[in-house]
């Protein structure tokens, strides 16, 4: 299990496209491609400068099309840089990313941002910017140089505002907004960008559950009314075994794991990649995970997990 | 139903625009206010003084204003109409060519203000924030104290001055790219090194003339503005201006941060140069004809950010009439104030700009994030 590799869980293409017709402004999504886009990244060796071992060191994964996938791993395992090598943020020292059978620096980069979209952890607010205004820059790499929005791009706009739920803050200051309203807000802007890939860098982290559930909410209506890849970034096991299609367990860079969340969330998982003694007890609200005890070092040597590194950077925000 | 919410909240989102439109129209109507009371302040009051009425009448004189051969001489330097009443004279080539210049200026340095501010995501940049200004005053010092017979083309030896360090700032601060805080410490670097030479450069001065004139280039002033430096000035002007206004959406996105703005499909590098050499031509265009005058690029785009919010056209737009009105009317105190002597209107925007900025301080608690 701990090398997965041959087992890549590209197996099923689920069209859920049919159903997108439903919606009442749907231009967007039509004018999309017909299937959603596939993500791969084959052979991965992606590092820091200034730092000697490289995170993520020879890894391949490849992502179904229109399902969520959720990486999952403690802190320092290289998600977040994972992620970011998948969306062209870092260049990886070797190995390539292929989206839809094409390498990453063959796209444009307005051709790219139009196929692959990742809403980060930070985000930067400027002032006095309603959310509208803000959900509308979006459409960057839609519109041309001299072109001002066109109907297809206000179409995609209130699309997005409606799929986020944000109807009601739509001409309210981005600033005076709350965490959870911004994050939703940032949602918006991804989804109209109209991408076929969304990437997203943990974006329930620091939300309060209410907010948890509307973010995860809406990326589960993107995969079943529009084609859409998602890949997201989360540090709650139990939302990524309810939420997800399938899971990518990460520890000190490698690939632990991966297959559906039935499979891939188990005691024996949570102990060797999180270092955590738990019970995972299935339920009608789907697997809970409830952790009970962390496992020291010398509880953990026994397992099959090789030294841990200590100069990993840690890409993830502690709040 | 959702059709029917939609229209709502397209009418509410039209709303709001219509309420930031508004208050970018009382920007506009209340510059142009001010810019016309100072033109006909400045126009009626010096060393030969008109009422306010015969000011008016000469400045909206039809037959000046209808006649050719005026437009010729002013725009494309043709000989002097010699049918030009001694009043006329005074008005048009004397004190309306310094307001058009007060204008240009004003415009650019408010402009470019606000490019500077977006490109370095820092509220208190100004135009003069990327070596410009210290590689103008270099230059203007090299020229006055070793060059002397170069001083005819000082103007465009200034601006090019600016140009050149800009570009040095930039190759300082480029290391697999570049990002704001490295271009603002880049300049910080230039700008200490070329200051220093600066003021070595005036203990080798030994005449009071050229010493007044080189201070005057430093603080700029309107002074010697005719319609030399109009023709000067406007052509890099209005190309500055209509460049800047054709990358309003680059601006609004590299506004995200360079991240976002990355992940949207933006080239970040070029972009952000671009714009930065778009605002060094209108940074230059106002150097070359005023020195090197300050606070109002720093103020303008900070007032009209504060009205309008943050988009880019609404900001531009605020700027382009904002900064003429605030400059025009510091030029009237510094001609006016304490005449006869005149004053370089960089000294008034300074004495301005200050007190506007302790205001600023006491009443924002996050100044300094765009």
């Amino acid at each position: 299990m701990a090398d997965g590799r041959p087992s890549q869980m590209d197996g099923e293409t689920v069209e859920h496209g049919s159903e997108a017709g439903t919606r009442a402004v749907d231009s967007a999504s039509e004018t999309t491609s017909e299937s959603a886009a596939e993500i791969d990244g084959t052979d991965l060796v992606v590092g820091y400068s200034g730092r000697d071992e490289p995170v993520i060191d020879g890894e391949s994964i490849a992502v179904p099309p229109d399902e969520v996938t959720a990486l999952i791993g403690p802190n320092g395992s290289g998600k977040s840089t994972l992620l970011k090598a998948m969306a062209d943020k870092i260049s990886p020292d070797d190995g390539t990313v292929f989206v839809d059978g094409q390498t990453i620096d063959e796209f444009g980069s307005k051709e790219l941002a139009r196929k692959l979209g990742l809403l980060s952890q930070e985000n930067v607010v400027p002032t006095g910017i309603s959310v509208g205004d803000l959900v509308e820059r979006g459409r960057y790499p839609h519109t041309g140089f001299f072109e001002s929005p066109s109907d297809e791009d206000r179409a995609a706009v209130d699309d997005a505002i409606q799929l986020a739920g944000i109807e009601n803050l739509r001409d309210r200051d981005v600033d005076s907004l709350s965490g959870g309203q911004k994050q939703l807000v940032w949602i918006a802007m991804a989804i109209a960008q109209d991408t076929d890939v969304l990437l997203l860098d943990e974006p329930t982290t620091f939300l309060d559950p209410q907010h948890q559930l509307e973010v995860m909410q809406i990326v589960e209506t993107l995969r079943d009314e529009s084609q859409i890849t998602v890949v997201l970034v989360l540090h709650d096991i139990a939302q990524a075994a309810r939420y997800a299609d399938n899971i990518v367990a990460l520890k000190d860079g490698s690939m632990y794991a991966r297959g559906p969340p039935e499979e891939v969330v188990t005691k024996q998982l949570l102990a060797d990649v999180f270092e955590i003694e738990a019970a995972v007890l299935e339920t009608e609200y789907g697997l809970q995970v409830i952790p009970i005890d962390p496992v020291t070092d010398a509880q953990a040597a026994h397992t099959t997990v090789g030294p841990v590194p200590e100069d990993v950077p840690d890409t993830d925000r502690e709040p | 139903m959702a059709k029917v919410f939609d229209r709502l909240t397209n009418l509410r989102a039209g709303t709001t625009d219509r309420y930031e439109v508004s208050k970018l129209a009382l920007i506009i109507a209340g510059s142009l206010a001010v810019l016309l009371g100072s033109t006909i302040l400045q126009v009626s009051f010096g060393a030969y003084p008109f009422t306010l009425v015969e000011a008016w009448q000469t400045v909206f004189d039809p037959a000046v204003l209808s006649s050719l051969e005026v437009w010729r001489w002013a725009f494309l330097g043709a000989a002097v109409p010699e049918w030009l009443t001694r009043q006329q004279l005074i008005v048009w080539n004397l004190r309306l060519p310094r307001i058009l210049v007060g204008v240009l200026v004003g415009a650019n340095l408010a402009v470019s203000g606000a490019l500077f501010q977006i490109i370095t995501r820092n509220e208190l940049a100004s135009p003069y924030i990327l070596g410009v200004s210290d590689g103008a005053g270099l230059v203007v010092l090299l020229t006055l104290t070793l060059l002397s017979g170069l001083v005819p083309f000082l103007p465009i030896l200034a601006a090019a001055g600016g140009g050149l360090a800009f570009l040095l700032v930039y190759a300082i601060a480029w290391k697999n790219g570049t990002s704001p805080v490295r271009l603002v410490l880049a300049g910080v670097v230039v700008g200490t090194v070329f200051g220093s030479v600066q003021r070595a450069l005036f203990f080798f001065i030994d005449d009071l003339g050229v010493a007044m004139s080189a201070q005057a280039w430093l603080s700029g002033t309107l002074m010697n503005a005719g319609w030399a430096e109009v023709r000067i000035a406007l052509p890099f002007t209005v190309l500055a201006m209509a460049l800047a206004f054709a990358v309003t959406q680059e601006l609004d996105v590299l506004a995200l941060g360079e991240d976002r703005a990355d992940s949207l499909g933006m080239p970040v590098e070029k972009v952000r140069f671009a714009i930065a050499g778009i605002g060094v031509l209108s940074t230059a265009a106002a150097i070359a004809v005023a020195g090197l005058i300050g606070f109002v690029g720093l103020i303008v785009p900070h007032m009209v950010r504060n009205l309008v919010g943050s988009d880019s056209k609404l900001l531009l737009a605020g700027c382009l009439f904002l900064g003429p009105a605030l400059l025009v009317s510091a030029d009237v105190g510094a001609r006016l104030a304490l005449s006869p002597v005149q004053l370089p209107v960089g000294v008034i925007t300074g004495i301005v700009g200050g007190p506007y900025f302790l205001y600023l301080m006491r009443k924002k608690t996050d100044l300094g994030e765009v």
